[in-house]
């Protein structure tokens, strides 16, 4: 494989991960945007997902991709809970209130996860594994990281829809927007805000599945997971759905770039180029690149 | 146009923020056709009358009753559902949707698709220039279009009695008399009933049927607007002499 072989399919290596770390980023900064709430227990939420779609993989020999189909409702019905019981408690509450809850609900589910699984790092195995490989200048595709993009952009498109062409979506985007004109129309923003977080956690959760057949999951992925979505939506700005696919495929780009060229970097390549590209965005583009950290209820 | 019928009727009504009582006591009735004006000096409690009948903050005590129900303890989406819409005094409008979206909103509680669209088409008849705009941002509109979609939002739900919080506030002039013609209209035409706090004294007096004046969370003068007018107390503090 000469250079232009490999930096090809470094690129699409790139942008088959990013389609995942788009749709891992979506709650996050869905969450920030519709109720300003900087979420620290993202990545924990990703764990749980990806521990769920391991223990139905390998107790009850559940095919991965098909645990989404549980994944989805019951961490749905986790987070709108959570929203009910812990978040719109403190919402009205300065920042640093809803910093520290997330972050001590991090702390809680990573070590009950770790007492119940242990701190093993796991992995889940589907059956849709190996290459599809293409007759021009042999680049492959692998099937899982398609498959993993393909559902990815899946949902994607599904929040996109729900969010621009369904009532209830309608409801979460003015919300954002306008809180106080949210209530003056009959729209009840505790309810709204339920449901937001509840799909968020499931896409999140979701995402959670989407990364167990690629990486390692162990209880305490998580910080790094909500670094690298704080990242992306740094780039993509608030509740931005397709610059967060665009961002994520940036920093999928970025990584594997560095994974393939800079390989002295070693395995801790990941977490070092989302941390770089957060710190030059935010130096050089403090607005995000598209669109930005203002959030929506900002803009009139 | 006073036909004795009390459609909005709030009796000693006590309201407030954390430990502070803003409205000592106030009094108001709206009949059915009429057009109410409130006005008052900054920090009379106008504003806070308006959140606390439309359920955004508590009444502590009295109560308000409208179309002979008790409204007292009704939160905004059955104060909707019960026939009153609002539109505040700040900006309301959601920016980053369109026209069209915002019309939508305005009929959340509306389970029935079709019925949205046919209002939607209705509102888009009373005000032509929101129908010309209806992809456009509402963000990126002037005061006085963004001013008259939050009225036709407001209207959506077919509202008996609208509040209006100082339509003519950051308004220009010519723009401020553009919108009190058209709640006159809609008076007129429609035979809403409009309860309106309004700064500009003088015009508001001059297009509503009644009047109050509030000062420090109470009543301090009521009665039919041109009697306001008139009154050479009322003018000297409110109307420039």
């Amino acid at each position: 494989m000469d250079f232009s072989d490999l930096l090809i399919q470094t690129l699409i290596n790139g942008i088959l991960i990013g389609g995942l770390y788009g749709v891992m980023t979506l709650g996050f900064s869905v969450i920030w945007g519709v109720m300003g709430v900087i979420n620290l227990a993202h990545g924990e939420f990703l764990m749980l997902g990806a521990y769920m779609a391991w223990v139905l993989n390998k107790q009850q020999g559940w095919e991965p991709f098909l645990t989404l189909l549980v994944i989805l409702p019951v961490m749905f019905l986790l987070g709108y809970v959570i929203q009910i019981v812990l978040i719109n408690r403190i919402i009205e509450k300065p920042h640093l209130i809803a910093l520290l809850v997330t972050y001590g609900l991090a702390i809680v589910m990573a070590s009950t996860v770790k007492l119940i699984y242990t701190a093993n790092p796991r992995i889940t195995t589907t059956q849709f594994s190996g290459y599809w490989e293409f007759d021009f200048g042999g680049f492959v595709l692998p099937v899982t990281k398609t498959l993993v993009l393909i559902a990815a952009l899946l949902m994607m498109f599904g929040l996109y829809f729900f969010l621009n062409r369904t009532r209830f979506g309608k409801s979460i985007r003015a919300a954002a927007q306008n809180k106080e004109a949210a209530r003056m129309v009959g729209i009840e923003i505790n309810k709204v805000y339920a449901a937001t977080f509840g799909i968020c956690i499931a896409l999140t959760g979701a995402a959670g599945m989407l990364l167990s057949p690629l990486g390692s999951i162990h209880p305490f992925m998580g910080a790094a997971w909500t670094l690298k979505a704080f990242a992306i939506t740094a780039m993509a700005g608030l509740g931005n759905i397709p610059g967060a696919l665009l961002g994520g495929m940036m920093l999928g780009l970025v990584e594997n770039l560095l994974a393939t060229f800079v390989p002295t970097v070693g395995s801790s390549v990941g977490i070092i180029s989302s941390f770089a590209l957060l710190v030059i965005v935010l130096v050089t583009r403090p607005q995000g690149l598209f669109g930005g950290l203002k959030a929506p209820q900002e803009i009139r | 146009m006073n036909n004795g019928n009390i459609l909005l009727d709030v009796q000693d009504l006590y309201a407030g923020y954390q430990k502070l009582d803003i409205l000592k006591g106030v009094n108001l009735q709206v009949n059915t056709g009429e057009i109410v004006c409130v006005i008052g000096p900054n920090g009379a409690g106008k504003s806070t009358v308006f959140k606390a009948v439309y359920g955004f903050i508590d009444i502590r005590k009295g109560r308000a009753l409208f179309d002979g129900s008790d409204v007292t303890d009704y939160r905004p989406q059955d104060m909707l559902r019960a026939g009153v819409s609002i539109v505040p005094q700040l900006r309301s409008v959601f920016p980053q949707m369109t026209v069209e979206e915002n019309l939508e909103m305005g009929m959340y509680l509306e389970k029935e698709n079709k019925q949205v669209r046919k209002r939607i088409d209705e509102i888009f008849d009373l005000f032509p220039r929101l129908a010309e705009r209806k992809k456009q941002k509402a963000g990126t509109m002037s005061g006085g279009e963004q001013r008259m979609l939050e009225i036709g939002r407001a209207l959506m739900y077919r509202p008996k009695l609208l509040l209006m919080d100082e339509p003519s506030a950051g308004l220009a002039p010519l723009i401020t008399k553009m919108i009190f013609e058209q709640i006159e209209n809609l008076n007129r035409e429609l035979g809403l009933t409009v309860l309106m706090i309004e700064q500009n004294a003088r015009q508001g007096l001059e297009i509503s049927d009644q009047g109050y004046v509030l000062q420090l969370g109470k009543n301090s003068f009521m009665g039919p607007s041109k009697d306001l007018l008139d009154n050479p107390e009322v003018r000297s503090a409110f109307l420039g002499g």
